[in-house]
């Protein structure tokens, strides 16, 4: 008995942006699973990831208002919604293991291993491993672990314009990756 | 401008992916404007990016839609504009409506509101109380309040008395003061009064010794023998101790007659009931 309604995305936006229960049931349904994997993909575990969706949501659903079409499209808004909130949620942990003493550091720093090899083989992080290792390392850093041009600059001390060059040679690979994939 | 190597220059895919700085966000922003093909070009970027994310999707917990619904339920609007639009086509399944009484907070409502409701009715129920026994005491603390103020004037007349009866004993005690004996006259032989005469300021005071409670539209008079002549020496009213009469300068005798309510002018000797010589 479920028929599925689909919507073109400018009626979902202004259904969105007019309170629409149905229509945020359908946003969650269609997008759900895809949000939940650029999450996963940042923070590496389950029970984060969880936190972060819901909160990701919710913050979608209150900052509808604030969506311009003109920008971009939906998914790309989200998207970059969800990335930051899970880069936040990845830094404020950081933070608080850096607060705990040197044995367990040890231990974060052991789970914080076997977490990466597992989130290499998420998403869009799976297709950069297929990049060059030079553009890699870079796509990695600024793209899932939030680092600015500048900050990477300093810490693998290459010039500002060869990290930006390289990053953009980076992304230009993926796309290519992308179309293929 | 080169658009062909903008494209392929990567700055489309750091703008996409939220990588650009805000000048070249700015710079972007403009170009596409310009520029169809660069437009497209971030439509198309856009296009893969998305769908490459459906693909690989992945599931999180199965409670989390139940529990975004839950917290989110008061922000929905109240008429779902996704159904109020009346589009025939959209036909989204309705959630069900749960009956209020059957819910499990509906049910708490009805429990809390049965207990309100007991509380509602017990309190009334305590005011009612409250207020009989509010007016019992406040009538209660009203008739003492008479009572008291009643007592207080009686102990202000009985004070009053008290303080005339010391300054007559006061008086009575006065050796300046010639005293005066007023026997009954004859057939009237029980009856007795005393003048109190002040010596110096020729004040009169009479002290009524044994005198018949006199009828309501009479009043005794006092009475100075002046030169074998009466002459009014006042009324005498209800009075404790003695009553001061008329300040009388010369008298041989003092008598006391009943005359009717406020005396008279030449005493009526038939009436006459005590008698007495001065000296």
């Amino acid at each position: 008995m479920d028929l599925i309604q689909t919507y073109s995305e400018p009626e979902l936006v202004l259904l969105l942006q007019q309170r629409s229960q149905t229509a945020f049931s359908y946003l969650y349904d269609h997008y759900t699973g895809a949000l939940h994997t650029v999450i996963l993909s940042i923070v590496g575990e389950d029970e984060l990831a969880n936190d972060v969706l819901q909160e990701v949501f919710v913050k979608i659903w209150r900052q509808m208002g604030s969506y311009d079409a003109s920008k971009g499209r939906l998914f790309t808004w989200m998207l970059n919604i969800a990335r930051n909130a899970a880069i936040d949620m990845v830094r404020s942990r950081q933070f608080q293991n850096s607060k705990q003493n040197r044995e367990l550091n040890e231990d974060v720093y052991g789970a914080a291993g076997s977490t990466e090899k597992k989130i290499e083989h998420i998403g869009l992080r799976k297709l950069v491993q297929g990049l060059k290792p030079e553009w890699r390392n870079l796509v990695e850093l600024s793209y899932f672990e939030g680092y600015t041009q500048d900050e990477i600059s300093k810490m693998l001390d290459i010039p500002l314009g060869t990290v930006k060059t390289r990053l953009r040679s980076g992304l230009q690979a993926l796309r290519q990756l992308l179309q293929n994939d | 401008m080169d658009i062909q190597s903008y494209i392929s220059s990567g700055a489309i895919e750091s703008y996409v992916l939220g990588l650009s700085d805000a000048a070249e966000i700015a710079e972007i922003n403009a170009l596409r404007l310009a520029h169809p093909q660069i437009e497209a070009a971030i439509q198309d970027f856009e296009n893969s990016l998305e769908k490459q994310a459906l693909n690989a999707s992945t599931q999180p917990i199965p409670e989390m839609k139940q529990v975004l619904m839950a917290r989110l339920k008061t922000e929905f609007a109240q008429i779902d504009p996704a159904i109020a639009e009346g589009n025939n086509n959209i036909q989204t399944p309705l959630a069900p409506v749960i009956p209020f009484s059957q819910s499990n907070t509906g049910s708490i409502f009805k429990y809390l509101s049965i207990a309100a409701m007991v509380l509602l009715i017990a309190s009334a129920g305590l005011n009612f109380y409250f207020y009989q026994q509010f007016q019992t005491t406040n009538t209660r603390y009203s008739a003492l309040l008479i009572q008291k103020n009643s007592l207080e004037a009686n102990i202000n007349g009985v004070q009053t008395k008290m303080l005339d009866m010391y300054q007559s004993m006061q008086m009575m005690g006065d050796p300046a003061m010639v005293k005066v004996m007023l026997p009954g006259t004859k057939g009237k032989e029980q009856n007795m009064a005393t003048v109190y005469w002040d010596s110096r300021s020729k004040d009169v005071y009479l002290l009524l010794n044994k005198l018949p409670q006199p009828q309501s539209n009479k009043q005794y008079q006092l009475w100075a023998m002046v030169d074998g002549k009466p002459v009014d020496a006042g009324m005498i009213s209800d009075c404790a101790g003695l009553c001061k009469l008329k300040n009388i300068p010369r008298a041989e005798a003092f008598a006391i007659t009943l005359e009717t309510m406020g005396g008279s002018s030449t005493p009526n000797m038939d009436q006459l009931f005590v008698l007495g010589k001065v000296g």
